[in-house]
C-alpha cells in the first residue's frame, strides 16, 4: 500500500475555515490534495450522520473545521 | 405496592370527577403474567383498571408527545425525568400535566425471572421485597433485588423529580453504587477488542427498532432510519448498518437519556442497549456536570455554549 | 466506539488564516496516513445509478 493515499472528507463552515480555504488559493499555498471539501453553511449545521455516512461511503478520516 | 394502587386509583378518579383533567395515563394488567399495558382512563369508573406493582416499566412519558389535552399521569422517577426532557423541548407544557408522582422502588426484569424457573412463568406474586414465581417447573421464591431491572438496580433518582402529587413518601436513593462500571470495561479495551465487543453486541439485531419505538426520547416525526435519500443507514441486519443504527440512535440520546431502560425492556432478542446511552450519560456528568430531567430551570448542555464548556478536542 | 480517536478531527480556523488552513490540512493528512486506509464501518454495497 505504499501508493495509498488517503480520503479526508472535509466538512467546513462556509465563513470560518471555507475562508481560509479561499484565501490559501487565493495566495496559491499548496497544501495536500487528500481532503474532499463540502462546505456547509456552519459548523452547527454538522451532524453525527454526516460523519458516519462519510466513513460508511469508504473516507479514511473526516475534518469537521469552523 | 397496593397501597399506592389504591392511591393511585383515587387520585385518577378524582381528577376525572373534577374535570381537572381529561385523561390519565397509567399501566393496566397484561394479558400475560409480567407484561403491563399502558392504558388510558378517561372517566372515572374506568380508574379501577389502574393498577401498580413491579412490572411497570414501560416508560409512559412516550405517549406524551405533542398531546394537546389536560394529562393526568403515573410516574415513576425515571418518568418523570423524562417528563421534564419533554417540557423542555416544548412536546408538551408543564400546565398540561398533572403528575401523579409514584416513588420507585425498581422495576423487576422479565427475562430474570423467567431464568430463575427456568422457563414458563404463570404467576407471579409480590410480597414486599420477597417475590414467588409461579411455572410448570414448580414454585420459587426469590428476592426483588436479584431480579431487578440492570438499569433499576444502577438508579439513584428513584423518586419522581416533578409532580404535582406522591401517592407514598419518598424513598430511600440509593447511594454509592457504581453506575459506570460496565462503561469502563468497554472504555479499558484497545480499538479491536472495542470493535469485536460492539459487533458481537449487535450481531443478534433484527432491526424491528422496538428499543426506538420505546424510548420517549425518539419522537421524531421522521426517524433517520426511514430517511433515504440520502439514505444514512441501510435496511437490512448487515453488520455495519446495524452499529451505524445504534450508534446515531445512541447519539440522539446524549444529554437526554434518563436511563429509564425501556430499550433494553423492548429488545426481542435481548440485547443489552443501554450500554451505549450509559456511556453518553457519563461523559455528560463528567465534561458538563449534567444529568438529564432533574430541573426545568437549566437548559441541558448541548443546547447552550458556555465558555467553561470542554473544547480540547478542537486544534 | 472502535474508530481510532485520530479518525475524526476537529479544528477552528479563522477565515483570515489561510496559514493555519495550510498547517492543519498537513497535520490531519499526516494523522490519518499514520493510521491506514478505513475498514471499519464501511458499507460495501453495489451502487445504484
Amino acid at each position: 500500500m505504499s501508493d495509498w493515499e488517503p480520503k479526508i472528507v472535509s466538512f467546513l463552515c462556509n465563513w470560518c475555515s471555507y475562508g481560509a480555504a479561499d484565501l490559501a488559493g487565493v495566495g496559491r499555498m499548496e497544501y495536500p490534495a487528500n481532503i474532499r471539501v463540502i462546505r456547509i453553511p456552519c459548523s452547527g449545521r454538522m451532524s453525527p450522520k454526516f460523519i458516519l455516512a462519510a466513513l460508511r461511503e469508504g473516507a479514511d478520516g473526516v475534518w469537521v473545521s469552523g | 405496592m397496593l397501597q399506592y394502587q389504591d392511591k393511585i386509583q383515587a387520585i385518577a378518579a378524582r381528577l376525572l370527577k373534577e374535570c381537572k383533567v381529561d385523561l390519565v395515563i397509567g399501566f393496566r394488567r397484561g394479558t400475560v403474567p409480567m407484561m403491563n399495558e399502558p392504558y388510558v382512563a378517561r372517566t372515572a369508573e374506568q380508574t379501577t383498571n389502574l393498577i401498580w406493582d413491579s412490572h411497570c416499566g414501560i416508560n409512559l412519558t412516550n405517549y406524551l408527545t405533542d398531546r394537546k389535552e389536560k394529562i393526568g399521569i403515573v410516574a415513576k422517577g425515571c418518568d418523570s425525568r423524562n417528563i421534564v426532557t419533554h417540557i423542555l423541548e416544548n412536546k408538551i407544557e408543564r400546565d398540561q400535566l398533572y403528575i401523579i408522582g409514584v416513588p420507585c422502588q425498581g422495576m423487576v426484569d422479565k427475562r430474570k425471572i423467567a431464568q430463575a424457573v427456568n422457563g414458563a412463568v404463570d404467576q407471579v406474586i409480590e410480597n414486599g421485597n420477597e417475590i414467588t414465581i409461579k411455572g410448570p417447573a414448580g414454585d420459587k421464591t426469590v428476592t426483588k433485588a436479584d431480579v431487578l431491572q440492570n438499569n433499576c438496580s444502577l438508579c439513584k433518582h428513584r423518586n419522581p423529580t416533578i409532580h404535582d402529587e406522591m401517592v407514598a413518601e419518598p424513598v430511600a436513593e440509593q447511594t454509592d453504587i457504581d453506575a459506570y462500571e460496565s462503561v469502563r470495561a468497554i472504555e479499558a479495551m484497545d480499538i479491536d477488542a472495542k470493535r469485536a465487543y460492539f459487533e458481537k453486541l449487535l450481531e443478534p439485531c433484527i432491526r424491528c427498532y422496538a428499543c426506538r419505538n420505546a424510548c420517549p426520547l425518539c419522537y421524531c416525526p421522521t426517524c433517520f432510519v426511514d430517511e433515504h435519500r440520502p439514505q444514512w443507514v441501510g435496511k437490512s441486519t448487515d453488520p455495519v448498518d446495524n452499529m451505524t443504527f445504534h450508534f446515531l440512535r445512541a447519539y440522539h440520546c446524549a444529554g437526554r437519556c434518563t436511563d429509564c431502560g425501556a430499550c433494553e425492556r423492548a429488545c426481542p432478542v435481548g440485547i443489552k442497549v443501554r450500554i451505549f446511552t450509559k456511556k453518553l450519560e457519563k461523559d455528560c456528568l463528567e465534561l458538563f456536570g449534567w444529568e438529564a430531567g432533574l430541573s426545568l430551570d437549566t437548559r441541558p448542555p448541548l443546547d447552550v455554549y458556555r465558555p467553561e464548556d470542554p473544547d480540547d478536542f478542537i486544534k | 466506539m472502535g474508530i481510532e480517536p485520530g479518525r475524526l478531527q476537529f479544528s477552528w480556523i479563522s477565515s483570515a488564516e489561510s496559514t493555519k488552513f495550510v498547517d492543519v490540512v498537513n497535520q490531519v493528512t499526516d494523522a490519518i496516513k499514520a493510521l491506514g486506509p478505513n475498514r471499519y464501518l464501511v458499507k460495501n454495497q453495489a451502487k445504484v445509478a
